[in-house]
């Protein structure tokens, strides 16, 4: 079996375990057994099958999806803008789907039917200020200025939400649970509405991935090859908008995943695009996942929403990413 | 062009003419809009009452109250703080050679913000004073941390600013986490200290402001040469006899003392530090980076952006944060512009 085919299938087991984690673990710990048993043979009179099947498997299973978006998203940017840095909350795609809710909230959208195409509106807007800077012109490749342009974005676009959020207190108590991106509080049918959107988006960049590659290869060698490099571009764009957009309105807004995933899965598996994108689609369920699982166990009784633990870690591990970068640009 | 020099010692200012005049336009423009917040409000007095009362001169009137105690605090605030904060992006942004680079967005802010938050959580205070500490411890730890990880035989400004985006998240996180712990008054009025203002600001606020920057500034000049000079490259530097590593550390340490001051004092008030320096460069043509001109710069536009927010109606009254955000966003969009136009950066 290839080398990469055994890779996924490490990740797809990790990804299970994170499952199982995910499945078992909370302010009430449930023995695996009885986790397995809901799942196959379920007792409804048995309140600890009750707490898996009602509540933790639609928690897991946005987890799963939010994850898989945001590690396919971040793949998918990296591979688009040749940039290391390219991931959609970092950049503020996420931040500009949040805009987009607050505004909803104050207008009264408060459901999960109103919030997903404002999601929508908000990151498409944002991803294509990002990838004006990102993927053009003179900052082309420079992956720092990038990161900066990101963050004065996110800066930028919190101030407003600042703005909003000080002359209306509803909405800021809504607001603050919803940032924190927290996998509770979402109903399942909610979430059945994100799947098949999910789906699609990561079918169609699979299918296009061959050429998103070529055109990495440059512009040139891709034209040889009889690629319409607009057209590509364009449906790559559209994609990380539907998969970011799709995990912020299910997770809240989270950072990171996007970033480190695809890091990682390239040092496993090489530059191949179609496996990278595999691997980090399965590799970031996996962390969202284990995050989500950190955030229920280190501040029981409470827990601290997904979006925190996610930044945290994930903030550390940039800075140490950092220290450990050689510096050729300088 | 023409240049002159100003020799004091070491300290030697070498400053073209352009520089010259426009340093002096913008000290005309910021006393002018001074006199305008001393002397107009709800109360309006007239500019020599108010100039008097500002000084500790008794006028006998409301005026020693009102501009005394309130306005004149206030504004001398806002310029210490606003040449705090340009100083500080100047710097940050001649070391690293990016213009975005600003201590806003780098952590430094973000960790003065968790330290202030941090602080009015654990001890449910709204005094202003305990709020200040702890932001100036969050903002020295978070600075403390970012420059051990970005320390490695000198400061690399590159690793610094990546660093300092990490640590920034991880502080934000934090700072989030505490928030949905809050009560929604009290994370309301923890909100409203995290975009910044300028309120309620008295006469020790300006004291502390006026020292940091009286030990910091000339230090800082005193390594401006050696600024200017690294713009030219590394390599440059060094052969022209520059201490590269030494006067990088102290030049990047400044940066960040000055930003922790800044928001011990207003709070995080964001752009100003990204602004400040660039508009300095353009009006001026300079080459290379100017301190100065900076600050002034940084000065006018907080005076600015704080009369513009007593300026709105009772029911718009937001913070002054709010009001920088909104004159950076203009810059930051135009920056995003000239990127996608394949400008030069």
């Amino acid at each position: 079996m290839p080398r990469r085919a055994l890779i996924a299938i490490a990740a797809a087991a990790v990804l299970a375990v994170a499952i199982a984690l995910s499945l078992a673990i909370g302010s009430r710990t449930i023995d695996l057994a009885t986790v397995w048993q809901s799942l196959v043979d379920f007792n409804p009179d048995d309140p600890e099958q009750l707490i898996v099947r009602d509540l933790r498997v639609s928690r897991t299973v946005i987890g799963i999806i939010a994850g898989a978006a945001l590690g396919i998203a971040g793949a998918l940017m990296q591979a688009l803008t040749r940039n290391p840095f390219a991931d959609p909350g970092l950049l503020g795609i996420n931040a500009g789907a949040s805009l987009a809710v607050v505004i909803g909230l104050t207008a009264g959208l408060t459901g999960f039917a109103a919030q997903v195409p404002l999601a929508f509106v908000g990151a498409g807007i944002a991803a294509a200020l990002v990838y004006a800077i990102g993927a053009r012109g003179a900052a082309a490749g420079a992956p720092v200025r990038l990161a900066l342009a990101g963050v004065a974005l996110t800066a930028l676009i919190t101030s407003i939400i600042n703005a909003v959020l000080l002359v209306d207190d509803a909405t800021l108590d809504q607001y603050r649970l919803w940032v924190a991106g927290s996998l509770t509080g979402r109903q399942s049918e909610d979430v059945a509405t994100l799947v098949p959107i999910v789906v699609i988006a990561v079918a169609v960049a699979l299918l296009v991935s061959r050429q998103l590659q070529a055109v990495g290869l440059g512009e040139d060698a891709a034209r040889a090859l009889g690629i319409n490099i607009s057209v590509i571009r364009a449906i790559i764009i559209v994609v990380v908008t539907l998969l970011a957009a799709s995990a912020t309105a299910a997770a809240g807004p989270i950072v990171f995943v996007g970033l480190a995933v695809p890091h990682l899965a390239r040092a496993l598996v090489g530059a191949s695009l179609p496996w990278l994108l595999v691997v980090s689609g399965l590799g970031g369920a996996a962390l969202v996942l284990v995050c989500d699982v950190i955030g229920r166990v280190v501040a029981r009784p409470s827990e601290i929403g997904v979006g925190i633990t996610t930044a945290f870690i994930g903030g550390l591990i940039f800075a140490l990413m950092a220290r450990r970068m050689k510096v050729v640009e300088l | 062009m023409t240049t002159k020099t100003l020799r004091m010692g070491a300290l030697g200012i070498t400053t073209h003419r352009r520089t010259f005049v426009v340093g002096l336009v913008m000290t005309a423009a910021l006393f002018g809009v001074f006199l305008f917040a001393l002397s107009v409000g709800k109360a309006d007095i007239t500019v020599i009452d108010s100039l008097k009362a500002a000084v500790g001169i008794p006028v006998g009137s409301p005026g020693d109250f009102i501009v005394g105690q309130v306005r004149a605090p206030r504004a001398f605030t806002a310029i210490l703080v606003g040449a705090t904060l340009g100083l500080s992006g100047a710097i940050l942004q001649s070391l690293t050679r990016n213009p975005l680079a600003s201590p806003d967005f780098i952590g430094i802010t973000m960790g003065a913000g968790t330290g202030a938050i941090l602080t009015m959580f654990l001890v449910a205070t709204t005094s202003l004073w305990i709020i200040a500490a702890g932001a100036t411890v969050g903002a020295l730890v978070t600075a403390a941390i970012i420059l051990a990880l970005s320390w490695r035989r000198g400061i690399v400004p590159l690793r610094l600013i990546l660093a300092g985006i990490g640590i920034g998240f991880v502080a934000q996180s934090t700072t989030q986490y505490l928030l949905t712990r809050m009560d929604v008054h009290d994370a309301g009025t923890a909100l409203g200290w995290l975009v910044g203002s300028t309120t309620g600001r008295t006469w020790t606020h300006v004291t502390v402001s006026a020292t940091v920057l009286a030990v910091l500034v000339p230090i800082i000049l005193w390594n401006g040469r050696a600024l200017r000079t690294m713009e030219m490259g590394e390599d440059t530097a060094r052969a022209l006899g520059i201490p590269v590593t030494a006067s990088r550390a102290i030049l990047a340490v400044s940066s960040v003392l000055l930003a922790a001051a800044a928001t011990a004092v207003t709070g995080p008030i964001g752009f100003i530090a990204l602004v400040a320096p660039a508009l300095a460069l353009r009006l001026t043509r300079s080459a290379g980076v100017t301190l100065i001109p900076s600050a002034l710069m940084g000065a006018l536009l907080l005076l600015v952006a704080d009369q513009m927010s007593q300026l709105m109606p009772a029911d718009l009254q937001f913070p002054v944060g709010i009001f920088t955000a909104a004159i950076g966003a203009p810059y930051l969009l135009w920056l995003v512009w000239r990127a996608s136009r394949g400008g030069p950066s």
